[in-house]
């Protein structure tokens, strides 16, 4: 036992030791290196993602696919180098990427000032926006937004969404309940127990074409336009630039309109999934 | 204990019958009125799928997050039971420094959430000390026999800081409640028994290992393997630190193809069965213990 004590004592002191040595390293990036040298280093960029149909999502055979998917894989090609998704719960995606768990966010990202605050957005690479699927059981008639920002109505979305901000600045007097994932919030408007479900275009309109019915669209189009940035660490110019002019390069090509395209106005990649 | 003949009385017919027709109402409500179009042939492709390139049956989605789940309940019991066993001995110590030590060590754990834990955890601990021992993204592609080691715990390497954070965080967690059963199971033993042994002239090494620790197995036994499947369960949480195990499979799954009931449904269903495994297996254990107790000691 003499032994077990002492051999405690130095782990103890040992971590205390480290714990002290790294603190300051450790919440502070490195920045003596900018994170695109390191990709370059490494030979690996590391991209932070949630699954969000449909920007991405992963088939039936456990591949990754999506119009997030798609830019990801093209950027770390124009770079030289492999890509490695990091797959992580939306609601601690960017406190993951502060702590260096990956390179940068590309994953549907909205840029909103509050966000910005933590992190640095590069110019918008894609735009979306908010819009609505009600449920007949609860809603029906109900049409345009004026009629759902009442008390009493209540609306369900994701955590830390921007569906969120959304709700809070357009349907003010609604009551917002909020789920971890999409499926759950749209689960929930499907056995009526919510009145609407607020979601990035397009998958509400998808949801109301498989559900008919349940689920109706109580306005056309989108209510909102937001910008969607990659996220990366503050502090790196050389970063922010590279992805800027990156986005601007494949953006003159017609690359990211036609990939919009065939993820956001077509259903040809339905049969992938299930 | 004289078993006695079972016999079925009518009030038993009626009640039971009455169990089941609640029981069948319940079901038929919560399944039939939900008015929810199941998708059933969807699930099995998640589970094994055959692979057209390699030619091969392959784990699917949520199967790979049982290996996941798996793997980390399995280093994260052994590790918790290294901690449980020496805060056991801490605890139940002559020193009042050890004594301290084991108490301030439950005291901390027992009484913060989880949840809250792990994300403490996760961001704080986890990012400074594994990297200073050398767990980081940057020595994970490295071919040293330390990242062998690596892959060898975690699988992936490049998921290994996460994964290793988890089973940490897990193991320390689970190891508290582990110290209490030890704890309790060396303080059931009777007083009698330590002072037979001092008397015969054994230390206190040997009082524990000849004489107390012996006896204590036994008794600990059933709590312990509550506690092993706990701790299967209790893994589910680090899904909240996006490690890529059973529940979080589920839960991206179900984001992707909106099939919540039915990926809810399978994943319970292999807890159940993974965790009813487990138990039985110590329930088979503990028998051969009873039918040869010479085996402990």
């Amino acid at each position: 036992m003499k032994i077990a004590t002492r051999l405690f004592r130095i782990i103890f002191l040992s971590a205390l030791v480290f714990s002290i040595a790294g603190a300051p390293g450790a919440l502070a990036a490195d920045t003596q290196d900018s994170v695109v040298e390191q990709v370059i280093q490494s030979g690996v960029l590391r991209v932070g993602m949630s699954t969000f149909v449909p920007w991405a999502m992963k088939d039936k055979t456990g591949k990754l696919i999506g119009f997030e998917i798609d830019v990801a894989t093209r950027l770390a090609k124009d770079m030289g180098v492999k890509v490695e998704f990091v797959p992580t719960k939306w609601s601690g995606i960017i406190p993951a990427l502060l702590t260096g768990k990956f390179d940068v966010i590309i994953g549907g990202m909205g840029i909103l000032p509050s966000r910005n605050l933590k992190v640095n957005f590069t110019d918008p690479y894609d735009f979306t926006g908010m819009s609505m699927v009600a449920s007949k059981k609860m809603a029906d008639g109900m049409m345009g937004l004026e009629a759902f920002n009442q008390p009493g109505i209540i609306i369900a979305a994701r955590l830390g969404s921007t569906a969120v901000t959304a709700t809070k600045k357009y349907l003010p007097k609604a009551e917002i309940r909020m789920f971890d994932d999409e499926a759950q919030a749209y689960q929930e408007v499907l056995n009526g127990r919510v009145h609407a479900v607020v979601g990035s275009a397009p998958t509400p309109a998808f949801q109301a074409i498989k559900n008919p019915d349940k689920l109706f669209l109580p306005l056309q189009g989108t209510f909102t336009r937001e910008p969607i940035g990659f996220a990366v660490r503050k502090g790196d110019v050389d970063t922010l630039n590279y992805f800027n002019n990156w986005i601007g390069y494949v953006t003159a090509e017609g690359w990211l309109k036609e990939r919009k395209a065939y993820w956001f106005e077509t259903r040809d990649w339905e049969s992938q999934l299930q | 204990m004289i078993d006695k003949p079972i016999k079925a009385t009518p009030t038993d017919l009626i009640l039971l019958l009455g169990i089941g027709a609640v029981g069948a109402w319940l079901l038929y409500q919560a399944l039939v009125t939900a008015d929810y179009h199941w998708n059933w042939q969807a699930i099995p492709q998640y589970l094994l799928r055959f692979d057209k390139t390699s030619d091969q049956w392959v784990p699917g989605l949520i199967f790979q997050g049982l290996l996941v789940t798996l793997r980390l309940s399995f280093w994260a019991t052994a590790l918790a039971l290294i901690m449980g066993v020496v805060m056991g001995l801490f605890r139940t110590s002559c020193s009042l420094y050890r004594r301290m030590i084991g108490s301030g060590y439950v005291a901390l754990i027992r009484n913060i959430p989880v949840l809250v834990w792990i994300f403490i955890f996760y961001y704080f601990i986890g990012d400074r000390i594994l990297p200073a021992v050398g767990i980081g993204p940057a020595t994970m592609g490295e071919n040293t026999a330390a990242s062998g080691l690596l892959r060898f715990v975690a699988g992936e390497p490049s998921r290994a800081p996460a994964f290793v954070s988890g089973v940490l965080a897990l193991a320390i967690y689970e190891g508290a409640y582990i110290t209490e059963i030890i704890r309790a199971g060396i303080q059931s033993i009777d007083r009698g028994q330590w002072e037979a042994s001092a008397g015969l002239g054994f230390s206190r090494g040997q009082q524990l290992r000849y004489i107390i620790l012996p006896q204590a197995f036994r008794r600990i036994l059933p709590p312990l393997a509550g506690q092993f499947i706990s701790t299967i369960k209790d893994s589910a949480i680090v899904s909240v630190i996006s490690i890529q195990e059973l529940t979080f499979q589920g839960t991206e799954l179900m984001a992707a193809t909106f099939l919540t009931f039915e990926v809810w449904l399978t994943i319970l269903v292999i807890y159940f069965i993974v965790c009813l495994t487990c138990g039985l297996l110590v329930e088979r254990f503990e028998k051969r213990l009873q039918q040869n107790p010479q085996r402990v000691s």
